[in-house]
């Protein structure tokens, strides 16, 4: 993996200095940003379709809380401030667990269940940072709940290539199978599909790209990108197809736009707020593009 | 019957025996004990919430019932199954070409069909007259519509054992006679096959057996046998108090 890194960056570092690429991109920082902007955003645009398909929008917001105590309990434990992964991946991975095993045993709505966990963590979580914050520098801090491109180093590349990797596999063999066990979990059974192991997989998979997300689009925010470009693409589309190559391309865009404009206009925005509001744009327009649709069908092919 | 040269049947029979099933401390079924026929067409009545889902789920080995369900298997028998409902977002972009591709394979739906379950899915589409409906959306469709997706659906592979939880609800009298010709054909192949019918009429003109359950056997045998008014009359009546006490 770190040569893969290795052997890109100076070749595009040369581009960059001979004119073929826009110049901003030999500083490595800019570079950095934008690799992980272009596999992020098609990563988390598709798996994003799963999430609305199986309505677990709330779910994974209550995922991204966790990485903000997960941040916490790592700073407590003495890992470094900007990439805590242990903690992060530890914690969240075991959070997202215990709220799908707790669904699966108990007669609880989703909804309420989901609600308790969110708090449990936010209260574990602003309870620790409060105390660490005492002794480190709180502006550290908004780099992971806010995402910020300055800091995204190769460690980060390095675990966003895997985890995507891992994230891209699973998807793309288990998407029917997945889909089919929200629509009935009895006829995918009857079908010889493992209805609880897709669950969990499902989960684990929300939780790592969420994990992974964290230095670029911060803790507060991943959740978005999983949730406002399938919807924008749901607008447009009517057929799978469109629903998942729109909801990438959509996500990609917002990823590369959120990280390029602030860059360029020297705004000093953190990058995951940037991020969200394009992704809102995209949101808004395609709404009204929806409704333009409604009012006037003989638009209907656009 | 004839059965001088006739095959044997393709599908199972099934035995139950003393099944029972108890959810959150709620006794749902009780000692329910009889057989379907391997190759018959053997529906299921009950009054609402009687508990024949729940006895289909058992049979399907998805709840976790006491008691003994033996199917006479073959190797290589294929189970279809159409269920009672779907339960998705009905604004979600997936259209009834698009749940069929998912059926048959692991390829996701949004990149392509493989060529060679097109014409599968569109044969079974076919059955069920809804081939001139593929490009539509899944919520777009009437209930009607809806159950005959979900009726091809459980044709793909073509089943051995055939379970219908029922098809018929919120069919109209086309509808039905579409579902009706496919089971007279699949009834010809030989296929067992469980159905839940709420439509006493058409119980007792295609049915081979039928079995009232309502926690416990309340009859079973063929149609002639036990339709009679009066059996019929105390089942439903049983159930109206029933369902009055049932709900607040
Ligand atoms: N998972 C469950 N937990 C607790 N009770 C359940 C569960 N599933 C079903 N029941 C109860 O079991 C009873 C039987 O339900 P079932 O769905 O089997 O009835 P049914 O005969 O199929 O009714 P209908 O004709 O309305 O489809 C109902 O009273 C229902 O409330
Ligand atoms: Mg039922």
């Amino acid at each position: 993996m770190v040569s893969i890194y290795n052997s890109i960056m100076p070749v595009v570092q040369r581009l960059a200095e001979s004119g073929w690429l826009p110049e901003s991109l030999k500083y490595a920082f800019v570079f950095n940003s934008l690799v992980a902007a272009l596999i992020l955003g098609p990563v988390l645009g598709g798996i994003g379709t799963l999430v609305v398909t199986k309505r677990l929008a709330f779910f994974s917001q209550a995922i991204g809380n966790a990485a903000l105590t997960g941040v916490a309990i790592g700073i407590i434990l003495g890992e470094s401030y900007t990439s805590p992964y242990v903690s992060l991946f530890s914690f969240c991975i075991i959070f997202g667990m215990a709220m799908i095993f707790t669904r699966n045993r108990t007669k609880m709505t989703t909804d309420t269940l989901i609600a308790i966990f969110l708090c449990i963590s936010l209260a574990v979580g602003a309870c620790i940072l409060l105390y660490v914050t005492a002794k480190v520098n709180v502006h550290v801090l908004d780099n992971v709940l806010f995402g910020s491109i300055l800091t995204v180093n190769e460690l980060d590349l390095n675990v966003l290539f895997v985890i995507s990797f891992i994230c891209i596999l699973c998807g793309l063999g288990f998407y029917n199978r997945m889909v089919l066990s929200s629509f009935n979990p009895n006829l995918a059974r009857v079908r010889g599909i493992k209805v609880i192991f897709l669950d969990y997989l499902f989960i684990l998979m929300v939780t790592i790209i969420t994990v992974a997300s964290v230095k670029i689009i911060g803790a507060i925010l991943v959740e978005a990108l999983l949730v406002i470009p399938a919807a924008s693409a749901r607008n447009l589309s009517r057929s799978m197809r469109g629903f998942f190559f729109y909801s990438a391309a959509f996500s990609t865009l917002s990823c590369v736009i959120g990280i390029v404009i602030p860059m360029e206009l020297e705004i000093p925005v953190p990058s995951g707020g940037a991020i969200i509001l394009v992704a809102a744009f995209f949101f808004a327009a395609t709404t009204a593009i929806r409704q333009l649709r409604r009012a006037y069908p003989a638009l209907g092919k656009i | 019957m004839l059965t001088k040269n006739e095959d044997p049947p393709r599908g199972p029979s099934i035995c139950f025996e003393m099944v029972g099933l108890c959810l959150s401390n709620i006794t749902i079924l009780q000692d329910v004990s009889f057989t379907v026929k391997a190759g018959d067409m053997h529906c299921l009545i009950g009054p609402n919430g009687g508990g024949k889902t729940s006895l289909i789920l058992s049979l399907l080995g998805q709840m976790p019932h006491t008691g003994r369900i033996a199917i006479n298997w073959t190797d290589g028998t294929t189970i279809g199954y159409v269920p009672q409902v779907l339960d998705f977002d009905r604004t979600l972009p997936v259209t009834v070409n698009n749940f069929m591709t998912m059926i048959c394979q692991n390829m996701p739906a949004f990149i392509r069909t493989k060529k060679r379950y097109k014409d599968i899915i569109n044969n079974a589409l076919r059955l069920v007259s809804m081939d001139t409906k593929a490009e539509r959306r899944l919520g777009e469709l009437s209930g009607g519509e809806m159950q005959r997706v979900l009726f091809a659906q459980a044709l793909i592979p073509f089943p051995d054992l055939l379970i219908l939880d029922e098809p018929g609800a919120g069919i109209d009298r086309i509808g039905a006679r579409v579902i009706e010709e496919i089971i007279l054909v699949l009834k010809k192949q030989k296929v067992t096959m469980v159905w839940i019918n709420h439509d006493l009429k058409q119980v007792r003109q295609m049915a081979d057996a039928v079995t009232c359950i309502h926690k416990q056997v309340l009859f079973s045998g063929t149609p002639e046998e036990v339709l009679t008014t009066e059996k019929v009359f105390q089942a439903f009546s049983a159930t109206t108090t029933n369902v009055r006490r049932d709900s607040p």
